[in-house]
């Protein structure tokens, strides 16, 4: 099949995995909401028109919650292109988070200066903390999947430890620390909304990264390794080093990811658990197909569902956790290799035949002409 | 302070609560055990066992029968095992990834069931009733027995299926055709095929399997270690159980061992919780920093292991000229 | 009516598999009741296709397939296994973890109680069989414990408790020791005593004349004939199987080696099974020239090619390639030093299927200065560079962007060696280059062997295609055991004959005339 024909073939099947979830969805509505109409408004329409206006409050929150997901979902994509199944997303955007809220109440900067380090100090935290999966893989070939999973919760109960027995505000009800120096906050690119310059930052790693990964030797060498690792060893590859670089990069973008989300919208550091993020960066990465570049219109999509899963939860009483159903069934089929393989069949028949009946005329055409 | 930790430790109270903290970690384990055992990797364990704690409850709650509620998550939890097989075995979607979708349901995808099924947010708290949860077990003879009585007496009757499971996958694994096969299939599948065992029917057979033991796994949360469902019911335990599964080394027996590990420092950190100088959090971290620790150890002594069978070939042929 | 003094008739057999590769054309093949018939053949001749038909593993395109003089139509090794044929694959398909018994047994394991695995009875058929048949095993050791003669015997065990009369045994002897093939051999012919027929593959002529009944030999596709073997001399066979057909001629002049650029000195290496499969190898590569490696496959060939790019180690001996060593060394290493390899497996170690021709034409050379503008790909020199090397190497394709994987296998190879050649090696290791590639591509690529050695390229060219390995050699090894049979300075006078002898070991060159491959020192 040519490059166009798959292309064509990816889109179709993207778009008939979506039609069954939104179909799921419709069931789910029909049977659990009051006024089902009213619902479906919501879900699809209201998160961007509203009252026959553009919903612009709405729009700039549907931006604003990109941010992390463009962030995990990036790192996904790195760490899977290389083949590492490493899950440790979830920790890692915590553990940065945290560590960027602990400069930002601690230690003092200039103003345009806190930021930054707090982010970058938060992204180097993420990269190191994955150094412990990948380099087990490496050296000894432990499952980095298992790691990496229990990585989270080490994680997970060494920041309640200290945020709950070292840094809490005991003046406020909830364990919380203290908020944040002004000086440190991501700034809001619109006041009054979720869409910090967070949002941009997002932008420019996905461009970067997209670089990085198809522009640049270390992206070229990870994308060989994840198709086939004997083949990228046999052409002289590091591939050892390369694994390890490809989840610490996760780490990075992760860690990077929640420090920029904990400043941006919040005042206090208050997670008091694994914030999902991860997770939905691995459903945004299966959905971008592992394309960097891909990766923030795929969370643009999930921001957009789970908008609209919060509006029918507000205005038509349907719980807004039904976007995980939907997640998971666009998910699975959109990761399902062999979802509508017989279609495929066909097309690649369909274009064998038209090539030989080509081919057949210009054979005709030059024994008509000799 | 150590004295302290030792007058804890040393109470049939903690012995008690390790075993009534392991159970469901054992449930999953046990799971990841068979479904491993034939080559197929169930991260979904997680979220199979929180939809079938849901489902344990409503079912009990519809008909105010306990026991159909905990056939209602076991069915449940084959069910969704199976749908991570038709994707993963069919459809060809990476296994992990499968795992990983069902787990989005669980997580969040159950709050919305729960509404759909009954309206309630978020628990089921307002559902219970007495009669929905698995009875406790007063063993005659052994509750009158000093020290081991007050520690394996008065569970819940799950706890003493998930230890009875243990001997059972065993004697499923090693002892019955389909274990063989099971343990064929997941080991060499082509040799499996080439005496003519259908390799797909038994990796199905063991997601099966898989599906219902968690199923129980999460019918001992909710009807009886929580009393009720709530989002926060499984709390990694799947998780846990593919690392306990690591840790035993794939065997039932190691696996449970494994899996008391677990029991035994939850236990202390519940029970450290509030006592001056030690931080619960730090020692509910323990079993999971043990675990990587315990996977790294492991994979270096394979990794040794290997080489040795290596080198021993080579010095046996040394010998030999 | 089917004759029925044959229990297998095998009648005009052809197969062509999808890539249009015919490894049958029209092949009788007659098996008589209660001997021992060997098929032989050089690689590839067809045999393995032959019987994989038999064993139901592959459907034949046409011709018909009789047991005991009733036709069947063999679609699984179920149906085979049902009509009493039983296969004893060369690579074991043995679960390591299970005991004897229980892979013995596995697929029609004894119950009692419905369930529940009667593992006494399954040890007791075990021992029945085995003493039944002299053919002795532990039935309670797990298979990964015991030794490879042993593994043998379960595998026919296997093949005998599913009821099998006729055994196929897929080079039976290539894993054993000389102790163990003579034991096997005593049970073989126990087994013919009890009536059992068997198929029996090998190259290894003092084995077939020592066991085997009557012989059928194969080349290129095609049935050579059937001979009593007690009247046809190992001279014969030799000529039979060994031959060339379709002559590709490439022209090219007379070389003019100079320094010696590969050194392989006492190279030696066991495998994991035990068995020696280098012995003290040592000869040298020169520039500007083409040292061909031939031999009948498994002799030591796949060993020597992966010690030399460090995709195993060996016990000793050294490797250098202008006097630096290239043991254990990381390929980047090896590479740098100027030598390129193309790889046997290719869908394994060639290419990235996924990824597209341009990605595959530069992994070897990525991180090269000319591709890089400081942290950024050169995209433009990489599309030039790339289309370039399309067009020299007449990838047939729609554009540098199509995927590898998409191609047929003779483009797929093209790309390998275009990547391989334009590294400007100084030694080109080439593994079967042109193994199941088509004509053209096939020509292509040897003429370009040539041009580089010409050029001042070493060439090692290691191939089971007697053809190839005598048009394009200047000189050539034969080798045998994992050792030199023979050396030949010049080819152009050699005969299929005389390599036959020694690529099947009645022939041996003393150490003086094999010592001549090691230029100076």
């Amino acid at each position: 099949m040519g490059n166009k024909q798959k292309l064509k073939f990816e889109f179709m099947r993207g778009f008939v995995a979506i039609a069954i979830a939104i179909a799921v969805a419709f069931i789910f509505i029909f049977i659990c909401a009051d006024d089902p109409a009213k619902a479906l408004n919501c879900l699809l329409i209201r998160p961007i028109i509203s009252n026959g206006a553009l919903n612009v409050s709405s729009i700039l929150t549907i931006l604003g919650r990109m941010t992390p997901i463009i962030f995990t979902g990036l790192a996904v994509c790195v760490m899977f292109s290389a083949n590492q199944f490493n899950l440790a997303g979830e920790g890692t955007v915590m553990a940065g988070g945290f560590v960027a809220a602990l400069l930002a109440i601690y230690v003092p900067m200039a103003a345009g200066l806190h930021p930054v380090v707090c982010i970058l100090v938060g992204a180097v935290v993420g990269g190191l903390l994955m150094l412990i999966p990948a380099i087990a893989k490496v050296k000894l070939n432990a499952s980095e999947m298992v790691c990496s999973l229990m990585l989270n919760y080490v994680v997970l109960y060494v920041i309640m430890h200290f945020l709950s027995n070292v840094f809490a505000d005991r003046s406020q009800g909830s364990t919380q620390t203290y908020p944040f120096l002004e000086t440190a906050k991501v700034a809001k690119m619109v006041p009054g909304t979720e869409l910090t310059w967070g949002f941009v930052i997002a932008i420019i790693a996905t461009i970067l990264v997209g670089f990085f990964m198809y522009r640049t030797r270390w992206g070229y060498t990870i994308r060989m390794i994840g198709i086939n690792e004997s083949f990228s060893k046999y052409s002289g590859m590091r591939v050892g080093g390369v694994i390890v670089l490809s989840q610490v990069i996760g780490g990075v973008l992760s860690g990077m990811g929640g420090a920029i989300e904990v400043l941006g919208r919040y005042n206090t550091f208050l997670w008091k658990d694994l914030p999902g993020y991860g997770w939905t960066g691995i459903t945004v990465a299966i959905l971008a197909k592992n394309n960097p570049l891909a990766i923030p219109f795929a969370a643009l999509f999930i921001a957009y569902l789970n908008r609209g899963c919060e509006l029918m939860s507000i205005y038509a009483s349907v719980p807004a956790e039904m976007i995980d159903i939907i997640q998971a069934v666009i998910f699975l089929f959109f990761a399902a290799e062999q979802f509508m393989s017989k279609t495929r069949q066909k097309m690649v028949v369909k274009e064998t035949k038209e090539e030989l009946a080509k081919k057949q005329q210009e054979a005709a055409v030059e024994g008509g002409n000799a | 302070m150590l004295e302290q930790i030792f007058s804890m430790i040393f109470t049939t109270s903690f012995g008690y609560s390790i075993i009534r903290i392991t159970s469901p970690i054992l449930f999953a384990a046990l799971a990841a055990v068979v479904a491993e055992k034939a080559g197929v990797t169930n991260i979904g364990l997680e979220g199979i066992m929180m939809i079938s704690a849901l489902f344990g409850v409503l079912f009990a709650y519809w008909t105010s029968y306990w026991w159909v509620g905990v056939i209602g998550a076991v069915v449940v939890g084959i069910i969704l095992a199976l749908i991570i097989g038709i994707f993963a075995l069919k459809l060809k979607t990476d296994i992990i990834l499968a795992g990983i979708a069902i787990n989005l349901v669980g997580s969040g995808g159950t709050i919305f069931l729960l509404y759909l099924f009954t309206g309630l947010k978020g628990n089921t708290a307002s559902l219970t009733t007495p009669g929905m949860l698995t009875p406790k077990i007063n063993i005659p003879i052994l509750e009158s027995i000093p020290v081991l009585g007050p520690i394996f007496s008065g569970h819940s009757i799950l706890t003493y299926v998930a230890f009875i499971l243990v001997f059972l996958v065993w004697v499923l694994l090693y002892k019955t055709a389909i274990g063989l096969q099971i343990r064929a299939v997941g080991e060499n599948s082509n040799a499996a095929d080439s005496v003519g065992i259908s390799v797909l029917k038994i990796q199905y057979i063991a997601l099966g399997i898989s599906g219902a033991l968690s199923g129980l796994g999460g019918a001992y949360m909710s009807m009886y270690y929580s009393q009720s469902w709530n989002t926060g019911i499984v709390a990694g335990r799947g998780f846990i159980a593919l690392a306990a599964q690591a840790m035993g080394q794939g065997e039932p027996l190691g696996t449970m061992f494994a899996s008391l590990f677990f029991g035994f420092a939850s236990a202390l950190g519940n029970k450290m919780e509030g006592m001056q100088g030690f931080s619960s959090f730090l020692v509910s971290a323990i079993p999971y920093v043990a675990t990587i620790i315990g996977l790294i150890l492991y994979a270096a002594t394979q990794v040794r292991r290997v080489k040795r069978v290596k080198n021993n070939g080579k010095k046996k042929n040394a010998e030999a000229k | 009516m089917a004759d029925n003094e044959y229990v297998v008739q095998m009648k005009g057999i052809t197969k062509v598999y999808p890539n249009g590769i015919a490894a049958n054309q029209g092949v009788d093949f007659n098996v008589k009741r209660g001997e021992i018939h060997a098929l032989m053949g050089e690689n590839g001749a067809g045999k393995s296709t032959l019987m994989k038909m038999l064993f139901g593993l592959e459907q034949p395109t046409e011709g018909e397939i009789y047991v005991n003089g009733e036709k069947v139509s063999l679609t699984s090794p179920t149906v085979a296994i049902s009509k009493g044929i039983g296969m004893v694959h060369q690579h074991f398909m043995l679960v390591p973890n299970l005991t004897v018994a229980e892979n013995m047994v596995l697929g029609m394991e004894p119950k009692h109680k419905g369930m529940f695995m009667d593992y006494k009875k399954a040890v007791e058929i075990t021992e029945e069989y085995a003493k039944k048949y002299n053919l002795h095993v532990d039935p309670n050791a797990k298979v990964r414990d015991i030794p490879v003669g042993m593994k043998q015997k379960v595998e026919i065990l296997k093949a005998l408790v599913r009821g099998a009369k006729i055994l196929i045994l897929d080079e039976p002897t290539a894993v054993l020791t000389t102790q163990e093939t003579e034991e096997l051999f005593k049970e073989l012919i126990h087994l013919k005593e009890q009536g059992y027929t068997m198929i029996f593959i090998s190259h290894k002529l003092h084995e077939i004349k020592q066991i085997t009944d009557r012989l059928t030999i194969m080349r290129s596709g095609k049935s050579m004939g059937v001979y009593q073997t007690a009247d046809i001399s190992k001279e014969e066979i030799s000529r039979l199987m060994v031959g060339r057909d379709v002559i590709l001629t490439v022209e090219k002049d007379q070389a003019q080696p100079t320094d010696v650029v590969l050194r392989v000195r006492d190279l030696e290496y066991t495998n994991e099974w035990n068995k020696k499969m280098l012995n003290k190898l040592s000869f040298d590569v020169r520039k500007g020239e083409i040292l061909g490696i031939a031999g009948v496959e498994g002799n030591g060939q796949r060993e020597l090619v992966d010690m030399l790019f460090n995709l195993n180690t060996p016990d000793s001996g050294t490797a250098t390639v202008n006097g630096q060593s290239v043991i254990g060394q990381p390929q980047r290493k090896i590479r740098d030093l100027g030598v390129s390899l193309i790889p046997e497996d290719r869908m394994t170690f060639g290419m990235a299927g996924t990824a597209t021709i341009e990605e595959n034409l530069m992994s070897d050379r990525s991180a090269d200065n000319k591709y890089n503008n400081g942290p950024l790909f050169n995209m433009k020199k990489m599309h030039e560079d790339s289309d370039q090397l399309i067009k020299d190497y007449k990838v047939l394709c729609k554009s540098r962007n199509q995927q590898v994987g998409m191609l047929s296998g003779g483009n797929i190879q093209k790309v390998v060696v275009a990547r391989e050649f334009s590294a400007d090696p100084i030694l080109i290791i080439a593994d079967q280059p042109t193994r199941g590639i088509d004509v053209g591509a096939t020509e292509f690529i040897r003429k370009k062997l040539v041009e580089l050695s010409r050029a001042g390229a070493a060439v090692l060219l290691v191939s089971a295609d007697l053809n190839e390995v005598m048009e394009l050699s200047d000189s050539l090894i034969i080798m045998y055991n994992g050792g030199i049979a023979a050396y030949f300075e010049d080819t152009t006078s050699l005969t299929d004959a005389v390599m036959g002898e020694y690529m099947l070991g009645l022939k041996q060159q003393s150490d003086e005339e094999v010592r001549r491959v090691q230029h100076g020192e």
